[in-house]
C-alpha cells in the first residue's frame, strides 16, 4: 500500500498562492489569521524595551484615574497559539465549575493537505454595547455598567437563563453547583474548590446567598483585579501576548491604538450587538 | 551594544518605577470600599518552580488561607516575561506583576490537592499489580526495606526478601577506591590472557573483601552494593544531589540511572560526543573528554530564521511560555520567520514560512541537501571553520571553533581516526601538562598545503587549516573533516536527498536560501522528532553540523546552551562546597545496570559480538534498558529497585514489556516507589512511599539551552504538605523521599546524616538541613569573595517571608532550624533575599556581549569528526561507530538489520499537546474539561483510502502486538482502541495520537485499600495511549527499538494498522 503523499512539483507554489489568497480574505471574515505575516524587514528593531503586559498595566493605572473609562479588549488572533492557557486560568481565578466557562478558545484546521494552518479564536464575553442578554432578564439581574462591563447580581438572578439563548456568542453558562473532585475521594471538597469567589465587588463562598451557585455566569473582564490595577487573568497568562486590555476612551492606550488598526473587526458584527472585545486579524 | 543595555536597564528601572504607584491603585481601591483582594499581597505570595512538565517555569503561588488559590508566572524570570524584571525589583511590586503561563501551570492546584494522593506508605496487598494495598506504618516500612525477610509471608509467599543491610556490602571508600583503580587497569590491558592474569591478580589482592562483590570472577561488575538500583524519572538538582548523597556516596552504587533516552537521548549525547574535548597525557596521547551531556537550542531573542525540526514549540520543546512569546511578538513584526520540519502539522505551522512533512526519520536526508546547497554556493562560514584551534576561534572573535579541517587518515578509503604528529614525523608542539613540559602527538591540519602539527587548546599560538584536503602525506591518505562532510553530501543530488526525505526540493532549497540569507542569525533548533528514532544520534548530528556550518554557535539569534548559578558551591568554593560535606564519602565503580559508559569490548564480560544486550559507551540514562535489563540479570541481577517519579510503563514504547519486567518477583525482588498518587507503573511496585507534590518541596529547576541568561529557579515548599507527619531522627518531617532516606540513613546508620552528618560538624537531621545550604550557595554567588552574592533582606523583606510562610507546619518551616542550617545572619538574610523571588535570574541586558555573541557561551570545541566514537566499536557489530554526519535508514533492531512488516502500512507517531504532560497531569480536571480524551490522528487521504470516518472507533495493531491490547498482568487488559479524528495536517501514510491520556492507573481504576474498595474516577481513563503497539526489537524482544549510539528509544517508526472496532 502506498504512502506517499501526492506531492506535485506544483504545490509549493500552491501554497503561496493559498497563503496570498488566505491573507487577503482576512479582512472579510475571520479566517487564517497569522499567516502571511510578511517578508522579514531587514532589521530587526532593537531588544523590545519593555514586556507589553508592563505597558498595558501603565494603561490600566491610567484609566482607573479616568471616571469615564469604557473598558475594552483585543485579541491578536495572528499571535493565538491556541494554547488554552486564558482558559483555565480564568477557571482557577474566578472558580468556575464543570460546565461553566468564560474564555473558551475554538480550534479549527483550515487548508487541505499540505497547505494546512489553524484558526484559534478565543471568545469572552463581549461585553457588548447593546447587550440583547440585558433586556432578556425578567428580574433585572444584569445590565450594563457605565464602564462597559455587562454585569451580574447573583442577589437578583434567579438563574432563569432567560438570558442565555439571546446571547449571539454564548458566552452565558449557568452554575449548576458542581464539583471538581464529585464523585472521587475528594467529594468536591477539594481545598481549592472550597475558596471564595472575588466576582462583582464582592468576596463571597460559592455556596452563599449572594454566591453564584444556580445562577447565571460569564465573564466580567476580571472586574475584581482590574479595579485593583491588575490586568485581567487571561491578559496576563497569554504565551503568545495575543490578548491587551485597557481604556478604549483612552486615546492613547495600547487597546486604543489597535482597534484603529484596519485588521480589527468584530466578532459576529452582523449580529449589531456592538462588541467591546475587537480582533486583529 | 553597551548602550543598548543602558537603555534597557533605564527601561526596566522606568518601569518598575510606574508600577511602584500601583501601590496607590490598590489603595483607592480598599478607600472604595472593595474587599481585599488577599491572593495578591506579598505576604500572601510563595516564589517557586512550576514541575507540570520540565520547562519548569518560575511561579508565584498566590495563597488564601494557607491554600494555593492560583498560580502565575513569575515576572523575575526569563520564562514568563519577556524582558523579565530585575531582581532588584521590590516585593510589593513584584506581587502586583503576574507573567504568563501555560495551562498545564495554571492547573498545578489540582496536581497538589489530587484526591487520589497518598498519604501513608503502602504495601501490597496481593501479586503485583493486583491493585491490592494497604496502609503501613512508615518505620514498619523502613524496618522492612532495611532489614528484609519474609516480608509478604501473610499473603502466603515464603519468599525471604533481600535488604539493604546486606547489599551494603562494601563500606570502607579506601577498598573501594583500590578496587576500582584495579579494575580500570583489567579494563584497559586489551590482551584476553592478561585481562585473566590481572583478573586472578584482582583476587588475590582483595581476598579479604571477595564476599562483598557480586561475582569475583568478574570483579569488574562491582560490590552487591550495586544491586540496589535508584532510578527516576523527573528529578532536578536539589533532590538529585539528595539521592545521590545517600545512595551514591553513603551506599555506595553505581545504579543511579534517570529517564533521558525517552526524552532526547540521542541528541543529549551527539551534544556530548560533539563537545568532547582533546586533551592529552603525560606522554602527549591525545584523548577525548569532558564531554557534557547537552543540547543547543536557538536564541528566539535574536534569530532571525529558525528551521524546527521534530520540535514542537508551541506545545511541548521546553517550551511554551518560554519560547512562544519571543516567536509570536518577533513574527508578528517581521523579525523572525520560520519553518516547521514535522510530519504532523503541529500549531506553530500557523505563523510558519513553511510546513515540510518528511517521511519519519529521515531528517537527516534534509540536512545532507542543506549542506550540499550551502557549501556549492559558498555560503558556509569558511572563516569560523578554518579555526583549528582556540587562539584561531579568539584571532576572529569566535568563542568556539571546530575540528572541520583536522585531517582524518584513511584505511580502505574509509575514515579511520584523525592523523596526528607522529604519523608524519611531524614536529610536535609543546605544551604544560600538570607541571611538565610534554611534546603532544597533536592532531594536524594542511596550513597553505603544509602539515602543521597543533595543540588545539593552545590560546596563543592561532592555527588555520585549510578546508577542503584530499591528499596522500607520507603514504597515509587523508582529508580533512569537512571534506568527508563535503562527500557525503555530494553523494547525491538535492533532488535525490529530497526524494529520499519524502519532500520537495523545492523545500530543502527554501531552507537552504533563508540560511544563506541570514548566516550567523540562522539556526536549526532540534528536538525529539528528530532524535527518538534508530538513527536518531546521525539525524541530530547532521542537524547540528547545519549548525556549525553557518558558524552560529554562541552568537545572538544562534545557537547557544544553559547556564546556571551553581548551588554545590562549586565554583565559589563555598560557603557550603557539596564535594566536601560528605563525611566519608564511597566512590561508587563497576559496570552499571544499564552498561553505560563502559566498552563492552573491555570488559572480562565479552563473549564476542554481539552482546547479549546492547552497551552503551556513548550514552547514559538508558531508562528503557533498566526494567528489562534487571528481568534478564544482565549484566548481573539486581535485588532492590527503587524508582522515583517516573511512570515506564507509561512513558516508554513498547511499555507492557516493562511491566511484565516487574511481574515477578524472582526476578527483581524488591521495588520501592516515590510518588504522590498510585501511578501506571508504580501499580506493580511492592511499596509506595507518598511523596510531597511540586509545590510542597525543594529543587533547583536549572534550565534550558534556548534561556541565554543564566539563571537557577528555586522550587521551595508552597502550602502545608499532604501526606503525614513522621518523626526522623528526633525531628518532625511529612512522609516523602527525604525523610524515608534519612529514616533508611538512621536505621541502617548510613554516613552523612545525624546530629553531625555534615563533614563541618553540622547536623543532617532535617531535609532543610540539606537545601538550605544549597539555597546558600546559590545566593552567596560564585566568587569566593562574596561579590557575587545578593543582598541582603531587610527587616521589611524578612517581615514578608515569615508572613508568606505562616501557614507552613514546623515540620516544613521553623524560621530557627532554616536559620541554623545557614549559620550565618547575613548569608541567610541573602537567602530569604533569594527565596522571596523564587530564584536567581541574570539581568534582561547582561546577556548580550559584544561582538554579537551570547555573554554565557559554549566557548570549547566543537567536534565534527567524532573520534571518540571511531574508536570504539558497538558492541552488537564489533564495528567502530560512523564518526561523521550521516544519512542511516531508520527501523532498524539493535543488530543494525532493516525491519519489514509486511501487511502494516501506516507509521505510528505521537505527539505533544499542551494540555497533558505524558504520565502526569491527568489529575488535572480544569485540562480534562478542554480536552477530555486525545484521538488518533489519521491523515484525510488515508482515511478515505481506508473507509476511515471521523469519529470512528479503531484499535492500534502492529507486528509486536497483533492483538492491539496492553497486557497489564493481575490488572486485566487494555484494548489500545481510540477514536479517529481525520485531519489534513498529517502526512499521508503516518497516524498519531497525543501522549497523557489514555490511563489504566493513577485514579483511573479502582484500587483495595486495607479491603476497602477505592473508586477509580473513569474521566482519568478515557482516550487512547497506544505505547503498546510500539515496535519491540526483534533481538532482545522484551525492549523498544532502540538507537544503539544514542540510546533514545523509538517513538516514531513503528508500522500499525487501524482496524475498525
Amino acid at each position: 500500500m502506498s504512502t506517499e503523499p501526492p506531492t506535485g512539483k506544483a504545490t509549493k507554489e500552491a501554497r503561496r498562492h493559498f497563503l496570498a489568497k488566505m491573507a487577503s480574505a482576512v479582512f472579510a471574515s475571520l479566517v487564517a489569521p497569522g499567516l502571511a505575516q510578511g517578508a522579514p524587514q531587514p532589521q530587526p528593531s532593537a531588544a523590545p524595551e519593555e514586556d507589553v503586559l508592563l505597558r498595558l498595566q501603565k494603561d490600566l493605572e491610567r484609566a482607573l484615574k479616568n471616571p469615564n473609562r469604557r473598558w475594552g479588549m483585543v485579541i491578536d488572533l495572528r499571535k493565538c497559539v491556541g494554547c488554552h492557557a486564558c482558559t483555565v486560568s480564568c477557571m482557577a481565578e474566578n472558580r468556575l465549575p464543570p460546565g461553566v466557562v468564560y474564555r473558551p478558545v475554538s480550534e479549527e484546521e483550515v487548508g487541505t493537505f499540505p497547505h494546512v494552518t489553524y484558526r484559534f479564536v478565543p471568545q469572552p464575553c463581549m461585553q457588548c454595547d447593546d447587550p440583547p442578554c440585558v433586556p432578556a432578564c425578567p428580574y433585572d439581574a444584569t445590565w450594563k455598567r457605565k464602564d462597559g462591563i455587562v454585569e451580574i447580581d447573583y442577589e437578583k438572578c434567579v438563574g432563569c437563563e432567560k438570558c442565555i439563548p439571546p446571547c449571539p456568542y454564548n458566552a452565558r453558562h449557568k452554575d449548576e453547583g458542581d464539583y471538581w473532585t464529585e464523585g472521587t475521594p475528594g467529594m468536591g471538597r477539594m481545598p481549592y474548590e472550597e475558596l471564595p469567589v472575588y466576582e462583582w465587588g464582592k468576596r463571597v463562598s460559592r455556596e452563599d446567598e449572594a454566591g453564584p451557585i444556580d445562577k447565571v455566569r460569564k465573564c466580567h473582564f476580571c472586574l475584581h483585579r482590574i479595579e485593583r490595577g491588575l490586568l485581567p487573568q487571561c491578559v496576563v497568562t497569554c504565551i503568545g501576548r495575543a490578548t491587551y486590555f485597557g481604556d478604549l476612551e483612552d486615546p492613547s492606550s495600547l487597546v486604543s491604538e489597535l482597534v484603529r488598526q484596519p485588521n480589527a473587526t468584530r466578532l459576529k458584527e452582523e449580529a449589531g450587538t456592538k462588541p467591546r472585545v475587537y480582533y486583529l486579524v | 551594544m553597551e548602550k543598548l543595555s543602558r537603555r534597557n536597564l533605564l527601561k526596566l528601572s522606568g518601569a518598575g518605577a510606574l508600577l511602584g504607584s500601583l501601590g496607590t491603585a490598590l489603595q483607592e481601591a480598599s478607600a472604595q470600599g472593595l474587599e481585599t483582594y488577599e491572593v495578591q499581597l506579598p505576604e500572601n505570595t510563595i516564589y517557586s518552580s512550576c514541575l507540570q512538565c520540565n520547562t519548569g517555569c518560575p511561579i508565584k503561588v498566590k495563597l488564601y488561607e494557607g491554600v494555593a488559590s492560583k498560580i502565575d508566572g513569575n515576572p523575575l524570570s526569563p520564562w514568563t516575561f519577556h524582558p523579565h524584571l530585575p531582581m532588584n525589583t521590590d516585593v510589593t511590586t513584584l506581587a502586583k506583576v503576574d507573567g504568563a503561563l501555560c495551562p498545564k501551570g495554571q492547573a498545578g492546584i489540582q496536581t497538589a490537592y489530587d484526591p487520589y494522593r497518598i498519604r501513608r506508605v503502602l504495601k501490597r496487598a496481593g501479586p503485583r499489580g493486583s491493585g491490592k494495598w494497604e496502609e503501613i506504618p512508615f518505620h514498619q516500612a523502613v524496618k522492612e526495606i532495611v532489614e528484609g525477610g519474609r516480608l509478604f509471608a501473610h499473603l502466603g509467599d515464603e519468599r525471604v526478601y533481600p535488604c539493604l543491610k546486606e547489599l551494603w556490602a562494601l563500606k570502607d571508600p579506601e577498598v573501594m577506591a583500590r578496587m576500582a583503580q584495579a579494575v580500570r587497569a583489567i579494563w584497559a590491558e586489551k590482551d584476553r590472557q592478561k585481562k585473566k592474569v590481572l583478573v586472578e591478580k584482582f583476587k588475590e589482592d582483595f581476598k579479604d573483601h571477595l564476599h562483598a562483590l557480586i561475582d569475583p570472577d568478574h570483579p569488574d561488575l562491582g560490590p552487591k552494593n550495586n544491586q540496589v538500583v535508584f532510578a527516576w524519572g523527573r528529578l532536578k538538582a536539589g533532590r538529585s544531589d539528595f539521592i545521590r548523597w545517600f545512595f551514591s556516596q553513603s551506599f555506595g552504587t553505581v545504579n543511579l540511572h534517570g529517564h533521558t533516552t525517552v526524552c532526547q537521548g540521542s541528541m543529549y549525547f551527539i551534544g556530548k560526543a560533539m563537545s568532547e574535548q582533546p586533551t592529552f597525557d603525560a606522554s602527549g596521547k591525545l584523548s577525548w573528554s569532558g564531554g557534557a551531556k547537552f543540547y543547543w537550542q536557538a536564541d528566539l531573542s535574536k534569530a532571525r530564521f529558525v528551521v524546527f525540526v521534530g520540535a514542537n514549540v508551541f506545545e511541548g520543546n521546553y517550551g511554551p511560555p518560554l519560547r512562544v512569546g519571543w516567536i509570536t511578538e518577533r513574527a508578528s513584526k517581521g523579525e523572525l520567520e520560520y519553518a516547521i520540519v514535522d510530519p504532523r502539522a503541529q500549531k506553530a505551522v500557523k505563523g510558519a514560512s513553511r510546513w515540510i512533512a518528511p517521511k519519519p526519520g529521515h531528517d537527516a536526508a534534509i540536512a545532507m541537501g542543506v549542506i550540499r546547497l550551502l557549501m556549492e554556493w559558498g555560503k558556509i562560514d569558511s572563516k569560523f571553520l578554518s579555526a583549528a584551534n582556540k587562539a584561531a576561534a579568539k584571532a576572529i572573535g569566535e568563542s568556539s571553533w571546530t575540528n572541520a579541517t583536522w585531517l582524518v587518515k584513511l584505511k580502505d578509503g574509509k575514515p579511520e581516526r584523525l592523523l596526528r604528529a607522529s604519523d608524519l614525523g611531524l614536529a610536535k608542539p609543546k605544551a604544560k601538562v600538570g607541571d611538565k613540559e610534554v611534546e603532544l602527538d597533536a592532531p594536524v591540519v594542511l596550513h597553505l598545503g603544509q602539515p602543521v602539527a597543533f595543540n588545539p587548546n593552545d590560546e596563543v599560538q592561532a592555527v588555520f587549516g585549510d578546508l577542503w584536503v584530499n591528499t596522500t602525506l607520507g603514504g597515509i591518505p587523508v582529508k580533512s573533516a569537512l571534506q568527508l562532510i563535503k562527500e557525503e553530501a555530494f553523494r547525491h543530488r538535492v533532488r535525490t536527498w529530497a526524494a529520499f526525505a519524502g519532500v520537495e526540493e523545492e523545500d530543502i532549497r527554501f531552507l537552504a536560501e533563508k540560511m544563506a540569507q541570514y548566516g550567523k542569525k540562522a539556526v536549526v533548533d532540534v528536538h525529539r522528532g528528530a532524535s527518538q528514532h534508530t538513527n536518531g544520534f546521525y539525524n541530530c548530528f547532521a542537524w547540528f553540523t547545519v549548525n556549525a556550518l553557518l558558524g552560529n554557535l554562541d552568537h545572538q539569534g544562534g545557537s547557544v546552551q544553559p547556564s546556571t548559578y551553581d548551588i554545590t558551591g562549586g565554583r565559589a568554593g563555598g560557603p557550603f562546597p557539596l564535594s566536601k560535606l560528605h563525611p566519608k564519602p564511597l566512590t561508587p565503580f563497576g559496570i552499571s545496570l544499564i552498561r553505560h559508559e563502559t566498552k563492552y569490548e573491555d570488559t572480562t564480560l565479552f563473549e564476542g559480538f554481539p552482546a547479549k544486550r546492547p552497551w552503551y559507551p556513548h550514552a547514559s540514562d538508558v531508562y528503557q534498558e533498566i526494567l528489562p535489563s534487571a528481568a534478564q540479570g544482565y549484566p548481573y541481577p539486581i535485588k532492590i529497585l527503587f524508582h522515583y517519579m517516573g511512570s515506564p510503563a507509561y512513558a516508554l514504547p513498547g511499555g507492557q514489556e516493562q511491566i511484565r519486567a516487574m511481574l515477578d518477583p524472582d526476578k527483581i525482588p524488591l521495588i520501592v516507589a516515590f510518588d504522590i498518587v498510585v501511578g501506571d507503573t508504580y501499580l506493580y511496585a511492592d511499596y509506595i512511599i507518598p511523596d510531597l507534590s511540586y509545590l510542597e518541596r525543594w529543587e533547583f529547576q536549572g534550565s534550558h539551552p534556548s534561556i541565554i541568561w543564566k539563571v537557577q529557579p528555586v522550587r521551595q515548599p508552597a502550602i502545608p504538605p499532604i501526606p503525614e507527619e513522621v518523626e526522623v531522627f528526633g525531628q518532625k518531617m511529612p512522609i516523602c523521599l527525604e525523610s524515608f532516606l534519612l529514616a533508611l540513613a538512621e536505621h541502617l546508620g548510613l554516613p552523612g546524616a545525624g546530629p553531625r552528618g555534615f563533614a563541618n560538624g553540622m547536623p543532617f537531621t532535617h531535609p532543610d538541613h540539606f537545601y538550605l545550604k544549597l539555597a546558600a550557595n546559590l545566593a552567596f554567588g560564585e566568587k569566593a569573595d562574596g561579590s557575587d552574592a545578593l543582598p541582603e533582606a531587610d527587616e521589611r523583606e524578612l517581615a514578608v517571608f515569615r508572613q508568606a510562610r505562616r501557614h507552613l507546619p514546623p515540620s516544613v518551616f521553623e524560621e530557627q532550624r532554616w536559620r541554623e542550617a545557614v549559620g550565618d545572619e547575613s548569608l541567610f538574610r541573602r537567602t530569604v533575599y533569594l527565596l522571596n523571588r523564587g530564584g536567581r535570574f541574570q539581568e534582561f541586558a547582561k546577556a548580550y556581549a559584544q561582538g554579537d555573541l551570547v555573554a554565557n557561551r559554549y566557548a570549547r570545541q566543537v567536534n565534527l569528526f567524532l573520534e571518540k566514537q571511531a574508536l570504539s566499536l558497538n558492541p552488537m557489530t564489533g564495528k567502530p561507530y560512523w564518526p561523521l554526519p550521516a544519512y542511516f535508514l531508520p527501523y532498524r533492531d539493535v543488530l543494525g538489520n532493516p525491519l519489514r512488516d509486511p501487511g502494516y502500512g501506516l507509521t505510528l507517531l505521537t505527539h505533544r499537546s499542551i494540555l497533558q504532560t505524558k504520565s502526569r497531569t491527568v489529575s488535572n480536571y480544569w485540562l480534562l474539561a478542554i480536552k477530555p480524551e486525545n484521538e488518533i490522528l489519521v491523515s484525510a487521504l488515508d482515511a478515505e483510502r481506508l473507509g476511515l470516518k471521523e469519529g470512528q472507533w479503531v484499535k492500534v495493531v502492529s507486528a509486536t502486538n497483533p492483538k492491539g491490547e496492553w497486557d497489564l498482568g493481575p490488572f486485566g487488559r487494555k484494548p489500545m482502541v481510540g477514536k479517529v479524528k481525520v485531519v489534513q495536517g498529517m502526512r499521508p501514510g503516518c497516524v498519531s495520537f497525543a501522549l497523557g491520556w489514555g490511563h489504566w492507573a493513577y485514579g483511573a481504576s479502582d484500587l483495595v485499600i486495607n479491603g476497602q474498595r477505592l473508586k477509580g474516577d473513569p474521566r482519568r481513563g478515557q482516550g487512547l495511549h497506544a505505547n503498546a503497539a510500539m515496535r519491540l526489537d526483534p533481538y532482545l524482544k522484551d525492549m523498544a527499538l532502540t538507537d544503539v549510539v544514542g540510546g533514545s528509544v523509538v517513538f516514531y517508526e513503528t508500522r500499525v494498522n487501524l482496524l475498525p472496532v
